[in-house]
């Protein structure tokens, strides 16, 4: 079995690892009341060595590897996750992940649209909740203040992810290119 | 060397429907759990990661603890003489607020009320739970406690510290239970002011501050002042410390008037919470992911005006099941006593058997 490989057929542990870890450490090392996302930082680093087809099936489990230690709906952070994972899907494939603004710049993007993403469906559920059509499906009624959220939670939460990315580069760097694997 | 530039095309395809089947597959999970058809699988899940949670989470706050104590070896001795000199003046307190007491039990017997409970009365009817996990996400509030439905927890009781409120439960697997903290943008909490006895509502900010919203304008209240729940909504019991006023936020163009309230708990640092069990919740509880077989009560009323005030999911299916007894067998009892002391004059007849 080729060495370089064996990370990436351990990845899905290491991202339910991660999302282990998200809901006990994590709280820990919080700032402000923000903390690392640890399994999206793992997911966009994977996804910027392996590549995007790799990156999204771990977006996915560790998404549900989330939810599950989350008192939010199963799934949706694997919806954010995936397009976190497509976007550093590009940076493996179109651009060189060996310049510094890759990963920090992959990372970054990746908290906005998971964030957004994350905080926008629940909003959604909310506003469909209080539809008639939708009135007695069961919705679940988080009430999150999409631009509260945003100014307060996901860009403070970008602006620490990108930094511990940036931390990470130079460890990065040193694992060698791989091709795009299944 | 000759390239295989076919493999590029293909592979975009790949990825595309790669992202199209598993986005499809998150948002099938997601219409499963709304209609409550994993939880049964979630139990399960639940029950194997949870002694490795409880297991991250006591090395962390061991390393944490370690660290903590390293750091803080040097003002350890300026904090002893500090926290002796408190725990003196606590003492003198104490003896004073005895006599207090005191007195006041001779005044409730005058009064006839010998069978009332002085204060909220909660012991017997607790059950203490080791907080096993925190919300792994940034957008939420919630944790997880090592207790569930074969402890008898049900959704909606309220879950307390000897600080203050932490929150409510939420959704209740086997052996784990989710509660739903007051920091939470989705909570909602009535409370009171202690001292100018205004009442409001409490809610979650994202930045992890509390905002006591819908107090009256006219009336002043002052930084500082002690938050209590107030027992409205019959959702919490009443006079639970919730926090202390930090902030007025007052302008004459508003309706309301709004506090910043720091909360009395330190949720980051939570070890054991003890949930009430003696406390029927007559408000809905939001439609989180209630367990399907939740029973509801014919007091849930999608109308009901508390509800929306605090905005909360009305439908049917969020009505939380009824509270079943502790292991003393004495729920009845204590929770006619616990609620007695907890209604306020305006729904006491909810109560008063």
């Amino acid at each position: 079995m080729n060495q370089n490989r064996l990370p990436l057929y351990a990845m899905p542990l290491i991202v339910f690892g991660a999302a282990l870890l998200q809901s006990t450490v994590a709280t820990r090392l919080a700032i402000r009341g923000v903390k690392p996302d640890m399994v999206l930082i793992i997911v966009v680093i994977g996804t910027l060595i392996y590549g995007g087809r790799a990156g999204l099936v771990w977006a996915f489990l560790g998404g549900i590897g989330l939810d599950l230690f989350s008192g939010g709906p199963l799934g949706i952070s694997s919806l954010g996750l995936l397009l976190a994972a497509l976007v550093a899907g590009v940076g493996h494939r179109i651009l060189s992940r060996y310049h510094i603004l890759v990963p920090i710049g992959a990372s970054g993007l990746g908290t906005l649209l998971y964030g957004c993403v994350y905080v926008g469906l629940l909003s959604l559920l909310h506003e469909a909740g209080q539809m008639p059509l939708f009135q007695g499906l069961g919705l679940p009624n988080y009430q999150l203040a999409f631009w509260a959220m945003l100014q307060d939670v996901i860009i403070p939460a970008t602006i620490y992810n990108m930094t511990i990315v940036l931390f990470l580069t130079p460890l990065l760097n040193r694992v060698p290119e791989i091709q795009e694997v299944v | 060397m000759i390239r295989n530039t076919e493999r590029r095309p293909r592979t975009l395809g790949d990825i595309g429907i790669r992202f199209v089947i598993l986005t499809l597959a998150a948002l099938l999970l997601m219409a499963l759990q709304f209609t409550g058809q994993l939880q049964v699988l979630r139990s399960a899940i639940s029950f194997v990661t949870a002694p490795a949670q409880l297991s991250a989470t006591s090395a962390t706050r061991t390393v944490t603890d370690a660290i903590q104590f390293l750091l803080e070896l040097g003002s350890l001795r300026r904090r002893l003489n500090e926290l002796e000199q408190i725990n003196a003046a606590l003492l003198a307190e104490n003896f004073s607020l005895r006599e207090v007491e005191h007195e006041n039990a001779e005044m409730r017997s005058l009064l006839q009320f010998a069978q009332t409970r002085p204060g909220l009365e909660l012991r017997g009817a607790q059950i203490v739970a080791r907080v096993i996990g925190q919300e792994s996400t940034n957008f939420l509030d919630y944790i997880e406690i090592d207790l569930g439905a074969r402890h008898n927890i049900a959704v909606g009781m309220p879950v307390v510290t000897e600080q203050g409120l932490v929150g409510r439960i939420s959704e209740v697997n086997d052996a784990t239970s989710k509660v739903l903290l007051i920091t939470d943008p989705s909570s909602a909490v009535n409370a009171i002011l202690q001292n100018s006895r205004l009442n409001g509502v409490i809610r979650g900010a994202p930045n992890g501050d509390l905002l006591m919203d819908f107090i009256p304008q006219g009336p002043v209240f002052r930084v500082g002042e002690v938050v209590l729940t107030s027992g409205i909504g019959i959702r919490f019991p009443k006079g639970i410390p919730i926090g202390q006023v930090i902030e007025r936020r007052q302008r004459d163009i508003d309706i309301f008037q709004q506090a910043v309230v720091r909360p009395s708990i330190d949720f980051s640092s939570l070890e054991l919470v003890a949930i009430v069990t003696n406390f029927d919740p007559l408000e809905d509880v939001p439609a989180l992911m209630i367990e399907p077989t939740a029973v509801p009560t014919a007091t849930s009323d999608p109308n009901a005006p508390a509800n929306a005030t605090s905005g909360e999911a009305s439908s049917d299916e969020t009505a939380p099941p009824s509270v079943p007894g502790t292991d003393e067998g004495s729920a009845g009892e204590t929770a006619t006593d616990a609620t007695l002391v907890a209604t306020p004059p305006a729904t006491s007849g909810v109560t008063t058997p």
